[in-house]
């Protein structure tokens, strides 16, 4: 269940990555979010898993409505950001289940492909909800990465990250004016 | 709450209260005491929440709300240093809560870094900078409202996931960004043409002091860095405020209180600017003395730019030349007698 979620999760943070359509941002923010709340499930259990789900399926939803039109998954000229995803994924794996130890390394490698990809997401685009739907890409990612504190974080850092990502869909962007 | 972070808060809300007392005329007031007060109940937040992962969403709600203030530069534009900052600061801490070799722990020290220095908007990541753009939507914001509380939770809190090798490796880059930022700060703000630009450009270079001084990881040191960032808060940033018209307007002026303002922003006696400054040339000593040197040869660059500074803020007249007297006041005060302002930060 764990590493699914974890491979799901980077699939979403790809697409993500490669969308610049606003179903296809809504589409990879609802399998990031499916995939990190798995992630979390055997972790942190089922409330904070539903709260990141919660989060993260009204930012999906309202995706659906607001960005470009269509898919536009894998645009023209999109090459280097489908190096980012394989490239980034790879060292995400590395990292989280060779260079590093312990338990959890599927929820290592995706709160890592998350942040990062959302990260790279964020450098490479001007369209805000681009922009925004990876910001909520990132903070579940962060949600998830606190599961591997060694003291339970509890459910706090889960709600708010979840308000964060349903906050990220109602922030309308406005056209740069004079001050 | 770290004392340090609630002094900061509380010279956070003075600054607030300097800023609306020293806004120029046509700048709306209400709007500037309701966007600071959202900027700061987030800053709170930031200080005041158990854990590094709440405060770093904290950190992300703030940069999303000041995103969608309505400004010259875009969202997107705007969004993107606090989020590149808030993942480089998560990245930074998963590695320093996974077990591994000390590398990955060093990499957490590199993220720690270099993510404070994004969320600040220092080299080497300098926020996209709009000479015409309202202070509360600029990179100014981040630089001198919201940046101060954010290092002092971000410092204190790496003390506490960082190991004593990492943690090292730690206030070593924090040492380098600082005199990378003195160097760049105080040069490109004698160089640049634009005001306002010189004006941000001093900020990163008081900055470049402060991470020096966290860097140095000994009690003249913290110090230091809290001065400094008192002069950011109470004294930089209130006269920035009150120079935007006639730094707009291109205005030069050569009176007495121009020259006082320029001593004050310079560092020198009696203001706290000095006291900061004494205190990391000690620390420095205390480390490795020829880090002192290079500070003190750094530290001579504040002059061409704040002699500058002093005269693009024109002569103040009514409720700015009282808030100008008030900031200068205030900063002569904490640089006669550091001692309470210390002493209630717990250093």
């Amino acid at each position: 269940m764990e590493i699914v979620g974890a491979f799901t999760a980077w699939l979403g943070a790809s697409l993500v990555l490669l969308a610049d359509g606003r179903r296809g941002l809504a589409a990879g923010m609802a399998l990031a979010t499916l995939g990190l709340a798995a992630a979390c499930l055997s972790a942190q259990g089922p409330f904070a898993a539903a709260v990141i789900f919660a989060g993260g399926a009204v930012a999906a939803v309202r995706r659906t409505t607001v960005g470009g039109p269509g898919w536009a998954i894998m645009p023209p000229g999109s090459t280097p950001r489908l190096v980012t995803c394989v490239a980034g994924g790879l060292l995400a794996l590395w990292i989280g289940l060779a260079v590093t130890t312990g338990d959890g390394g599927a929820l290592r490698f995706a709160a890592m492909a998350a942040i990062g990809l959302a990260g790279a997401r964020v450098l490479w685009s001007d369209d805000p909800a681009v922009v925004l739907t990876a910001v909520a890409v990132m903070a579940l990612g962060i949600a998830a990465a606190t599961s591997l504190a060694l003291d339970s974080p509890g459910v706090w850092p889960f709600a708010v990250a979840g308000v964060v990502a349903a906050g990220t869909a109602v922030i309308q962007s406005r056209s740069p004016r004079a001050a | 709450m770290l004392p340090e972070a609630i002094e900061l808060l509380v010279l956070t809300a003075a600054a607030l209260a300097l800023a609306i007392a020293l806004a120029p005329a046509a700048a709306s007031r209400r709007a500037l005491l309701a966007r600071g007060s959202v900027g700061l109940a987030g800053t709170a937040a930031v200080a005041a929440v158990p854990t590094f992962d709440l405060a770093l969403l904290a950190l992300l709600a703030i940069g999303i709300v000041q995103a969608a203030i309505a400004g010259r530069r875009s969202l997107a534009v705007r969004l993107r240093a606090p989020v590149i900052a808030v993942g480089l600061l998560a990245l930074a801490a998963l590695f320093a809560r996974v077990q591994g070799p000390e590398v990955v722990h060093r990499l957490a020290a590199v993220g720690l870094a270099a993510g404070l220095a994004a969320a600040v908007g220092l080299l080497p990541y300098l926020h996209v900078f709009d000479p015409e753009e309202l202070v509360s939507a600029s990179p100014v914001a981040w630089l001198a409202y919201v940046g101060p509380v954010v290092a002092a939770v971000v410092v204190a809190d790496a003390q506490g996931i960082l190991g004593v090798d990492a943690g090292g490796a730690f206030g070593a880059i924090l040492i380098g960004l600082g005199l990378v930022n003195i160097a760049w700060g105080s040069v490109a703000a004698w160089w640049t043409e634009n005001g306002a630009a010189a004006w941000r450009y001093t900020f990163v270079a008081d900055w470049g002091l402060a991470l020096s001084g966290f860097g140095i990881a000994l009690p003249d040191g913290k110090r230091a860095a809290l001065l400094v960032l008192f002069t950011v808060v109470l004294c930089r940033l209130p006269l920035y405020i009150a120079s935007r018209d006639s730094v707009r307007e291109r205005v030069l002026t050569e009176r007495p209180v121009n020259l006082i303002v320029a001593a004050a922003l310079a560092g020198s006696a009696p203001f706290a600017g000095f006291a900061a400054r004494v205190l990391l040339l000690r620390a420095a000593t205390q480390l490795y003395w020829p880090l002192a040197l290079v500070l003190a040869a750094g530290m001579l660059l504040w002059l061409p730019a704040s002699l500058r500074l002093g005269r693009s803020l024109g002569v103040p007249s009514r409720r700015q030349a009282i808030g100008v007297a008030v900031v200068l006041a205030l900063n002569v005060a904490v640089g006669l007698y550091p001692l309470p302002l210390l002493a209630a930060a717990g250093l």
